[in-house]
């Protein structure tokens, strides 16, 4: 153990020194205030077109006044999490093949691996120097978001709200030690650095962007602009009843949704931050009841992924031929 | 008048504050081979690099082949061959492919009877078609030197041309180019640390030392005037230490 | 041979025996032609959907697809070009500038008598062969899969716009190539040249839409372009922000090439926007001093 955290240490100071990691976490955090900051204007742009609205009801004598739309904090966070889930996943998989590509690079990984450490220390040592970065990179996201909310949104939080933005948390730092540790032990069952980079990113593709994508494309109801049942006058109890004559055909578009790791953290993220509908304002019992099934295989995803990189990162396949 | 092969007058190259050749003036003659003596960082790869225009020098003017480096770069580049410190190929690519494209770039239009003939001067018969990937430091030394010589150049560079080979690939490499030199009269001019191979292969040296030339002379000449010292080498030390002193 | 020729003939061979640039060609054929199947399926089943709606009498409106051109089938092609695609020619285009600094082979270019802008339009033009084979190949199967669907080989019309489509492809691929190809002949370490565009291209895809749209990421992963929030912040910002993402850009003008009902109005400022970046990318590159093109790496 005590060579893993030595190991795990040189980690954290190397990237805490690395320029590129500087670069990357501020480009994640910008992104994730801007998505706040839009999502914020996009609500108020929204408010004021119900109040001219409203005001034109009123000057034309009407005494119906609609429902004015409501703002649910929380559901401000829905573009931050999607940039952890695209972006965050990138950066993730860079983190990852860097530690072991450095090595290489440098010609210290010889020196590492003449010293009398154990068959895990070297990929357990990266693995847990990976898992206290993105630690605190989630702990520095989830302050500046909730802040960004309270400033920007200008939206007031209860104590629950920060409950739910701390499972959230949680559930954004198991994904990207997922993919962290995907791509470490990709890199070092690859002959060519680049290839190893190259490989993690075509995984990184499929699972986040293809799969998800496919999913949403076969959707019925996202053929048609505005939605097919709305643009056909049907209700959702009868849409409902047809949709369950096809019930063949969305278990497989469900089924190429949920083989993509990050369909889960997406699912988990949104039920707990209430960002989907069906969640909203729902306690947090309730959301764990519908949603741990998910919270399992995202656990059991990582729990996979860091196995994997800890039982290939092999001495034999980190001295392969580098190039 | 001697008929020179290159000539430089006052060339300096600075890198930043940093001066790496200062005010170098050294001709070598048509048909010798020259070797380029030194310690680590004392000028003589930026002064290849310069030669060989990869480089521009920030003062002074040199000519190779009589062609000016900066006003002429590419009459000089037509003229010379180079073989860079340990040379690299493109491994995913057979020895004919990598040969080809360098010989095209050379200029030749029909360049497949000539690698013929180069990799028979250099013992390549038969592996035509095969990737760089699978060939030894010192067959890869040796593709280094036939894409240097596939258009026939009159001056060939060879950055430390016998690093990290063994004492066979080292001999092979010094009678070829022994053999480059006294059958096809090339000019060869060459940076080395291995002063035995000096004096088995080259005509004339010089020495270089914090980017300034401290000797140059041909090798007879040089071994004449010191007759108190029975090697190369302790002439270079000597040559060295007087500068310090 | 010159200089252009020889480099462009050089950057096939080397891309042909390249592993991973295989790895990226298939996944990125395999989706295009996906594409077409998926669109198909889906496709039957709305129909399946609309005819029981029908039966059950839940409906009177016209089913939403009649009339539909096969080329509907194609639109997933749009988003496939641009995520897919747009990373391989990011590969491509930074292997390409970065294998001969890597392997230090510059300097084996660079002293020969070589023109470093011909050497590297060659590199481009060789790219661009590549590019252009990839997008035939994938398009070429899209359309017998299209005709097969559609039980009968499209039509001349319908044809040409799959060509319009290709063109358009490759233009923006070629724009990410060079991309690729000024990261890697700028960047110090090839992490850093491969990461930079990757991220260049997150920002032009993603962030830049968002700003100007309040389109969420995940939602611009459709095939066709985000709609414009209305409203006195985002008037401004997309005005600006409009032009600058390329990638909708490309979106767009594919849509109302491909025939898509939800997009509506010219292509022709789009394609000059796309146009204008492949030319102001290609004399970026092309600029690059020769000293640049053999800087060594620093790892």
């Amino acid at each position: 153990m005590n060579s893993t955290w030595t190991i795990a240490q040189k980690e954290l100071l190397d990237l805490r020194r690395d320029r590129l990691f500087g670069i990357l976490i501020i480009f994640l955090a910008v992104a994730t205030l801007i998505s706040v900051g839009v999502a914020a204007a996009s609500f108020r742009t929204e408010l004021d077109a119900y109040n001219l609205y409203v005001q034109q009801l009123s000057a034309s004598g009407s005494a119906t006044v609609p429902a004015a739309p409501l703002l649910f904090p929380l559901q401000l966070l829905r573009g931050g999490v999607e940039y952890l889930e695209i972006l965050g996943a990138l950066f993730a998989i860079v983190l990852g093949y860097g530690t072991v590509a450095k090595e290489k690079y440098r010609g210290t990984l010889q020196l590492l691996l003449s010293r009398p450490v154990g068959r895990f220390a070297i990929p357990a040592g990266k693995v847990l120097g990976l898992a206290v970065v993105w630690l605190v990179v989630v702990a520095l996201l989830t302050v500046m978001t909730t802040a960004a909310i309270l400033v920007i949104g200008n939206a007031p939080l209860q104590g629950i709200d920060i409950a739910r933005i701390l499972i959230a948390a949680l559930i954004a730092w198991v994904y990207l030690v997922f993919w962290s540790s995907l791509a470490i032990g990709v890199t070092a069952l690859s002959h060519r650095l680049s290839t190893g980079l190259i490989v993690s990113i075509v995984v990184w593709l499929a699972f986040v962007l293809i799969i998800p994508q496919i999913g949403d494309t076969m959707d019925p109801d996202n053929q048609v602009p505005g939605g097919l049942f709305a643009t056909l006058n049907i209700l959702k109890a009868d849409e409902l009843k047809v949709l369950a004559n096809f019930a063949g055909f969305d278990g497989i578009r469900n089924g190429i949704e949920v083989s993509s790791v990050t369909k889960h953290f997406e699912r988990l993220s949104f039920a707990f931050l209430g960002v989907k509908d069906k969640y909203n304002q729902l306690p947090i019992g309730l959301v764990w009841l519908d949603m741990w099934g998910y919270a399992i295989t995202l656990a059991a995803a990582t729990l996979a992924s860091v196995t994997f990189a800890v039982g290939v990162t092999s001495r034999r396949n980190l001295q392969r031929k580098i190039s | 008048m001697k008929n020179l092969a290159i000539a430089t007058g006052n060339l300096s190259k600075s890198y930043g504050s940093k001066l790496a050749l200062d005010a170098l003036s050294l001709e070598v003659a048509a048909g010798e081979v020259f070797g380029l003596l030194g310690h680590n960082g004392a000028g003589k790869t930026t002064t290849v690099n310069v030669l060989t225009t990869l480089l521009e020098p920030t003062h002074g003017n040199a000519e190779v082949a009589g062609h000016s480096v900066t006003a002429d770069a590419m009459a000089v580049r037509r003229a010379i061959g180079y073989l860079p410190e340990n040379v690299q190929f493109y491994d995913s690519l057979t020895l004919m492919e990598n040969l080809r494209f360098f010989a095209q770039l050379s200029g030749l239009s029909r360049p497949d009877q000539r690698i013929g003939d180069v990799l028979r001067i250099l013992d390549f018969e038969g592996q035509e078609r095969q990737r760089l990937g699978s060939f030894s430091k010192g067959m890869r030394q040796r593709v280094g030197i036939a894409q240097a010589i596939l258009h026939s150049p009159s001056v060939l560079f060879l950055d430390e041309p016998t690093s990290g080979l063994d004492p066979e690939g080292v001999r092979t490499l010094r009678e070829t180019i022994v053999r480059l030199n006294s059958e096809f009269g090339m000019t060869i001019f060459m940076n080395t640390h291995l002063l035995s191979e000096v004096t088995k292969t080259c005509t004339s040296i010089g020495i270089l030392r914090g980017g300034k030339l401290v000797h140059q002379d041909t090798l007879a000449q040089t071994l004449a005037d010191f007759p108190g010292e029975d090697s190369l080498e302790q002439i270079y030390f000597q040559l060295e230490s007087e500068q310090v002193s | 041979m010159n200089t252009f020729l020889v480099s462009a003939r050089h950057e096939m061979l080397n891309t042909r025996r390249a592993r991973t640039a295989h790895l990226l060609l298939i996944v990125f054929i395999g989706m295009v032609i996906a594409s077409s199947v998926i669109g198909w399926v889906t496709n039957q089943t709305v129909t399946g959907i609309y005819e029981k709606v029908v039966a059950d009498g839940l409906t009177m409106a016209p089913n939403p697809f009649t009339g539909v051109t096969p080329l509907y089938y194609t639109r997933n092609a749009v988003i496939y070009v641009l995520l897919i695609g747009s990373l391989m020619a990011i590969v491509l285009g930074v292997q390409s500038t970065l294998r001969d600094r890597k392997m230090s082979t510059a300097d084996l270019i660079l002293s020969r008598p070589v023109n470093s802008s011909a050497r590297l339009i060659g590199q481009l033009a060789g790219l661009g062969a590549v590019l252009a084979a990839v997008i035939s190949i994938s398009l070429s199967v899209s359309w017998v899969i299209v005709s097969i669907i559609n039980r009968a080989p499209l039509g001349w019309a319908d044809t040409g716009r799959i060509i319009a489509f290709g063109l358009l492809s490759w233009v923006l691929l070629m724009t990410f190539a060079l991309l690729g190809m000024l990261s890697g002949l700028r960047s110090k370490r090839e992490t850093t040249a491969l990461l930079v565009p990757f991220v260049i291209w997150s920002a032009v895809a993603f962030v830049l839409p968002q700003i100007g749209t309040a389109a969420r990421p995940v939602s611009l992963l459709n095939p066709v372009p985000a709609v414009s929030s209305t409203g006195g912040y985002f008037d401004v910002v997309s005005a600006i922000t409009g032009p600058l993402s390329v990638t909708e850009q490309f979106k767009r003008a594919s849509s109302i090439i491909l025939q898509d009902s939800a997009v509506t109005g010219s292509a022709t400022p789009s394609i000059l926007i796309l146009l204008a970046y492949l030319a102001v990318m290609t004399v970026i590159v092309v600029a690059t001093p020769r000293n640049r093109m053999r800087s060594g790496l620093h790892e």
